[in-house]
């Protein structure tokens, strides 16, 4: 047996560089890094990474501590298991969300990293993953919304070299592939992620070239210590030292239990920032967890403060130290293995409107209403007429929440770059045809500020075949700040070809189509924010006329009157406005809509679905308690109670 | 007789250039632009080359334009009232787009949303359906569309667009909609979306119909101002339109589809630009044209410019075949600034525009700009030479010290520091155009044109190694040469989406054969004779399902002769070059047949000097101790007009015209070249 090497990593100098080329190389990374998506972009087959740029960028350092990019450490925490050694021309993939502290969070995304070396020596990573729209298992998309463990989540790839010292290990690639459905897609999307990381790589070593290793490592301290400087300030104006509590419900975890709660809680002391989710529920048996990574979830809190309070600084791992993140184990984000863990985009849209309430208290001026809140999913798979398997998988979007610099977008995608895939697209490679593509009407809540409009698409389905769906919010909606409304919930209706008309609840796999059946599948709107009384009659007007706000809702949203011509009665609406705000009283901070339990006992009447029930806590897994699980993180992150 | 005149139509100043094809004269004229109506400046330099060359304005048999009208609406927000109709179900089709917001996480929070340019309360859903094989599902409501039409047209929208999902397969649907708008609004403009783009991806065929429907008005008025105005001077001579792809369109054309001439302006450039390093024997180059607000860059290889099947324009992304020009924020008006919280020094976007202009240009701008920085390290001489202007440079010193003060730099590394920033960003927007498409930028030239590109293109050539530097004479001439010298062009496609192995070459090749026809039709109307007309077959390719495609040369007789193996290697190999990997167990598929049909125009002659001796100094008019990388260096400053060819100007060197100044750096020297281009590279 060859002995294994560890790789000389490369020392970080304590040299001073001056402030310009510090500017010019961090420049240079962010277009590095804008080359990686680009070149993934161009080379991947799936519409979900190409069509909707369903993937994450980054570059490290030679400790692993992420330079620029999306979504942060975790590299340092692998490399500790790590006994294969590390050469140039490695190429290391893995999908496996339990072995690399969760940077991945389901096993739909592949994580590809490619050490970097110059004279020698590591002097960084380059890493993208990638959403794979199929990784085996027994559903095609391998997400089913019925899985208990992850081990019907598809096939579980841990830490392994895929490409060793640039040789490709074929027997592995193909042990993968065989468990595929659609191999040549996986194929093409592995090595397109792998292309992209291989710019970045060449694209780190021309700095080098440039301005000599030294200087450019020297640099990547500069960098990171930059946003830790930038962060103390952001830390001190967002979070107050008085505990900020916020709570907010998941309606289901598609096994008819819910609802399940996320409690977020925020204090600082000093310079340092916790972020407490104690109170949050157990883990689901369903498949609804979000294994949250702590890098990730740091990564999250830096690029919110960022974006609300100054969205020109470089956004990178420098600040991780000043922030606490407590996830007790056994939580929702915390679950043990072998939870199941493919349905996570609830979660990860919930912990946004959590944390984005929990900050709202501090600074309400800066923060937003929620959202859709979620990634919903239209899943459409079956054999063609001539024997031949197809599979689509689309993602759509909602409501954008109403925000301080404007309404919220009417069925957009709040996560970034994500795009909707053109009917033409699914029309010419997928037998279906779409009746219609628009947004629902009314389901923007009112606000100074209008919540956006959720989508409504309509599938018509041409070849027998089988559909999923996920989504959320059917149950709970979308709060609103400050003086606004919530935003609509979501529906699905499935309306057989011969007129009769099911309901189907938001996490559903296996309902069997037939052609001309169609799927009416609806998202949720936005959150309206500050006072929808006072939003500009011009405005409301526009929206009527633009037809994306009734007439009637303009009176019971917006206490606008209108006129047959579609003008404002001013008189009537002056009239209308004065009835709501003394029936309203005074502005409260959010609005949830009804109370829970109200919700629960009207949920039949109003949705035409059953109720969730809560949820048996799971025997294997034990939910460690709050004040352990803050213990814990003062001890290991070396902060110490206050007296 | 045979006179030809290129005007380009500049924000400020308006080029024109004529030569005669019988002894090849040449002249040159600059006016100033008059932007509320360009025609005007068009005429007053018309008239005056005639009188200089000594001929009448009914000489001149053609005039090759480049124009800015159709940008300009766009960029202001002045174009039509643009009324929609779409499929029934897709009334949103602009309003939702493609959904996306920005990066990073939670760039929604701050996105502004532009408004279409269609709106919906001037947008109508049409009864009808085509499958995705253009088939028809549901037949025109012929009725229903009347109705819709008339509301729209009675509504005062000034422009119609019909857009109906896969009517790139069968354009049917859309063309009995235009002539229910014919029949009932005869010669209302009516853009029909297959017609303009025939390729699938329903909402970027929408909005480029849409955008063609809002800049139309402007440009038809625009084309039929000019024409009389020309009548009216005895001209009759045909004008013909620069488009985006560096082609030349006719005044018709130009009226109906005025968004193929959007990149009119900057395609001007490039192609002069290349027309220029070509008959220096280069190329292959990089375009880098400086401007005050922003710089374009493109690159060209073989002597050809790239084109792009895209371009963004404002906020939007437009589908149609343009020069690909990547364009930064970043000119000599670029605003350098230290944020507060990074204390990091940022160049741009934001500019100091025109109004109130750099702090060196007196008019009462403060902030320290990238044009300021030249003036403190001396890159740009106070008195500009044969220019009105003098330069303040005390102003300059006082903002750049802002810089200075907020880093703990002195005021010359400050500026030192705002110059290596922003070439960064143009170095950026270079690596764009080259290594992010697989170029190499050290096997490419770099030509440097408009107000700022000659003064940082010496620096920008050393971070890329692309050597030389080529400075022609007379930027602003540069993009009207390019008018001149453009061929006849225009693009012939149509969506044909076959997996190789089921694609007939039978039927690849008739289809070859018949776009083929279109662009010869097209080229004998446009009275190019036989021998002048050239055409090439491109297949648009991909791997099966893969989102982007490829443009892969082809002939109908190879895929006669050979099959599609051919076609299937040639694209493999392109793949691999471009994103570093093949696959060999997928699938490659046609997307899109089409055909480019060119017509040559005469070639030009460009002005040619004798080569003379290599002492230049006759053209030194002063020297000075400039500052360059931290330490002082004695530099000569040349007037360029006194430059003959042969001339060698060793760096540190500082050349100044009229409207442009070129550095050259100490470690590198310039030869004037027999066209009067300086041509820089490392000392040896």
């Amino acid at each position: 047996m060859a002995t294994i090497e560890k790789p000389r990593i490369a020392e970080i100098p304590d040299a001073d560089v001056d402030p310009v080329t510090v500017d010019i190389i961090e420049g240079a990374l962010k277009s590095a890094r804008y080359e990686m998506d680009a070149v993934l972009f161009r080379s991947a087959m799936s519409p979900v990474i190409r069509e909707q740029h369903d993937e994450f960028p980054m570059i490290t350092d030679p400790h692993g501590r992420m330079v620029v990019g999306q979504f942060g450490a975790y590299i340092n925490e692998m490399m500790e298991e790590w006994d294969s050694g590390i050469y140039p021309g490695d190429v290391i993939l893995t999908s496996d969300p339990f072995k690399c502290s969760a940077s991945i969070s389901h096993t739909n995304d592949w994580l590809v990293l490619v050490p970097i070396f110059y004279e020698d020596e590591l002097i960084g990573w380059s890493s993208q993953f990638g959403h794979q729209m199929d990784c085996g298992g027994p559903l095609p998309g391998s997400l089913p919304t019925a899985a208990t463990t992850i081990f019907e989540e598809g096939i579980i790839i841990p830490p392994l070299k895929i490409v060793e010292r640039g040789e490709v290990q074929q027997p592995v690639l193909d042990l993968i592939l065989n468990n595929m459905r659609l191999p040549e897609v996986n194929r093409a999307d592995l090595f397109a992620i792998i292309a992209g990381c291989r710019a970045g790589e060449k694209r780190v070593m021309e700095l080098c070239d440039r301005f000599g290793k030294n200087v450019y490592l020297a640099t990547l301290q500069k960098l990171l210590d930059r946003t830790y400087e930038a962060m103390k300030v952001l830390i001190h104006a967002a979070i107050p030292e008085q505990p900020e509590t916020f709570e907010d419900y998941i309606d289901d975890d598609g096994l008819g239990n819910g609802p399940f709660k996320m409690k977020l809680t925020i204090w600082r002391e000093g310079d340092h920032a916790f972020f407490d989710w104690s109170g949050t529920d157990p883990q689901s048996l369903g498949p609804i967890n979000f294994y949250l990574s702590e890098g990730m979830f740091k990564m999250f809190i830096g690029v919110y403060l960022i974006m609300v309070n100054d969205p020109q600084i470089l956004f990178n791992d420098g600040f991780y130290p000043l922030l606490h993140v407590v996830m007790p184990e056994g939580s929702m984000l915390r679950p043990r293995f072998p939870a199941a863990l493919g349905c996570r985009t609830h979660a990860l849209a919930r912990l946004f409107d959590v944390l984005g309430g929990a900050l709202t208290k501090q600074a309400p001026e800066l923060n937003t209403a929620s959202g859709y809140g979620t990634s919903p999913y239209m899943l459409y798979s079956g054999w063609d007429e001539n024997g031949e398997f197809f599979y689509s998988m689309e993602i759509l979007y909602g409501g954008i929440p109403g925000r301080p610099v404007g309404d919220g977008m009417d069925g957009h995608s709040w996560w970034p770059l994500f795009e909707n895939i053109p009917t033409e697209y699914l029309e010419s490679y997928y037998p279906l045809r779409i009746d219609g593509y628009t947004t629902v009407t009314d389901s923007g809540g009112p606000g100074f500020h209008r919540g956006g409009n959720g989508v409504e698409k309509r599938y018509v389905y041409l070849e027998p075949g089988q559909v999923s769906v996920h989504d959320d919010r059917w149950l709970t909606r979308p709060w609103a700040a400050l003086g606004g409304l919530p935003g609509g919930r979501s529906s699905k209706l499935l309306v057989r070809a011969d007129g009769t008309e099911e309901i189907l609840p938001s996490k559903i796999d296996q309902v069997e189509v037939q052609p001309g059946d169609m799927l009416i599948h609806r998202t949720a709107g936005g959150g309206g924010w500050k006072d929808r009384l006072d939003r500009p009659v011009e405005v409301v007007e526009r929206d009527v006329s633009f037809g994306l706000v009734s007439r009637e809702f303009a009176k019971e949203g917006y206490g606008v009157v209108l006129n047959d011509d579609g003008t404002a009665d001013l008189e009537a609406t002056e009239r209308e406005r004065e009835r709501q705000r003394e029936k309203r009283g005074p502005v409260q901070p959010f609005d949830f809509g009804p109370p829970l339990e109200e919700v629960l006992a009207n949920c039949r009447s109003e949705t035409g679905l059953e109720p969730p029930v809560p949820a048996t806590p799971l025997r294997w897994s034990p939910l460690e308690p709050g004040d352990m699980a803050l213990e814990r993180v003062r001890a290991g992150d070396g902060i110490p109670a206050p007296e | 007789m045979a006179y030809r005149l290129g005007v380009d139509v500049g924000g400020t100043f308006t080029d024109l250039f004529l030569v005669s094809d019988i002894d090849g004269r040449q002249w040159r004229v600059k006016t100033p632009s008059t932007p509320v109506n360009p025609s005007q400046g068009v005429l007053t330099g018309v008239q005056q080359i005639c009188e200089r060359a000594e001929i009448g304005v009914g000489d001149i048999q053609n005039i090759l334009h480049g124009t800015t009208v159709a940008t300009n609406a766009v960029l202001e927000e002045k174009g039509a009232r643009v009324g929609l109709i779409t499929t029934e179900g897709f009334k949103q089709i602009l309003h939702l787009a493609r959904s996306q917001t920005p990066g990073p996480l939670a760039g929604w929070v701050i996105m502004i949303k532009p408004d279409p340019p269609a709106l919906l309360s001037d947008t109508r859903e049409a009864v009808e359906r085509m499958d995705a094989r253009g088939n028809t599902v549901v037949e025109v409501d012929e009725q229903q569309v009347e109705g819709v039409v008339r509301d729209l047209v009675e509504s005062g929208v000034e422009s119609l667009t019909v857009g109906l999902i896969n009517s790139y397969v069968n354009p049917k649907h859309e063309e009995t909609i235009g002539e229910i708008v014919e029949r009932l609004y005869p010669g209302f403009p009516v853009t029909l979306s297959a017609h303009v783009l025939p390729e699938f991806r329903e909402y970027e065929r929408t909005l480029t119909a849409c955008m063609n429907s809002y800049v139309r008005p402007r440009v038809a008025d625009y084309i039929t101002q000019l024409q009389s105005e020309l009548k009216h001077v005895g001209a009759t001579a045909d004008v013909n339109i620069l488009r985006s792809d560096a082609g030349l369109m006719t005044l018709r054309e130009a009226e109906r589809n005025p968004i193929y001439g959007v990149l009119s302006g900057p395609s001007g450039g490039v192609a002069g630009g290349l027309f220029v390093a070509r008959n220096a024997g280069f190329p292959n180059i990089l375009t880098f044209d400086m401007g005050g607000t922003s710089t374009d860059v493109a690159l060209c290889e073989n002597g050809e410019p790239t084109i792009g099947r895209e371009t963004t324009i404002g906020q939007f992304r437009i589908k149609v075949p343009s020069v690909s020009v990547h364009t930064v924020g970043a000119g000599g008006g670029s605003i350098a600034h230290v944020p507060e919280l990074t204390r990091a020094l940022r160049v741009g976007p934001q500019s100091a525009g025109a109004e109130p202009g750099p702090a060196a240009y007196g008019q009462g701008g403060e902030e320290p700009t990238v044009t300021d920085a030249n003036v403190v390290l001396g890159h740009l001489p106070p008195r500009l030479l044969g220019g009105e202007m003098e330069l303040d440079v005390e102003a300059a010193h006082t903002a750049v010290a802002k810089i200075g003060d907020a880093m703990g730099l002195s005021v010359e590394e400050a500026a030192e520091g705002i110059l290596s920033i922003v070439n960064e960003n143009m170095a950026g927007a270079l690596r764009v155009v080259s290594v992010q498409r697989g170029h190499d930028p050290r096997d490419f030239a770099l030509v440097a044109y408009g107000g700022a590109g000659p003064l940082h293109a010496n620096a920008l050539a050393k971070l890329m190694g692309s050597f030389p530097v080529i400075v022609p004479p007379a930027p602003g001439l540069l993009c009207a040469i390019g008018d001149l010298v453009a061929d006849f062009r225009d693009e012939f496609a149509q969506t044909y989406i076959r997996v190789l192995a089921e694609a007939d070459p039978g039927e690849v090749g008739s289809i070859l054969d018949t776009l083929g026809e279109r662009a010869d039709g097209w080229l004998s109307n446009e009275g190019i004779e036989a021998d002048k007309r050239r055409i090439s077959f491109v297949a648009d390719m991909r791997y099966h399902r893969q989102g982007y495609e490829i443009p892969v040369s082809i002939t109908p007789d190879e895929v006669r002769e050979h099959g599609l193996d051919e076609l299937d290697e040639r694209f493999n190999v392109l793949h691999e070059q471009l994103y570093g990997f093949r696959m060999p167990d997928t699938a490659s598929e046609i997307v899109n047949l089409r055909s480019v049909g060119f017509g040559t125009v005469p070639s030009l002659e460009l002005p040619t000097g004798e080569e003379g001796e290599s002492d230049a100094s006759a053209a030194v008019v002063e020297e000075h101790e400039i500052l360059f990388e931290g330490s002082r260096v004695p530099t000569k400053i040349y007037d360029r007009n006194r430059l003959e060819p042969g001339g060698r100007i060793p760096g540190a060197a500082i050349i100044t015209e009229f409207d442009s100044t070129t550095v050259i750096l100490p470690g590198y020297d310039g030869v004037v070249d027999v066209n009067y281009n300086i041509v820089i590279n490392e000392t040896r």
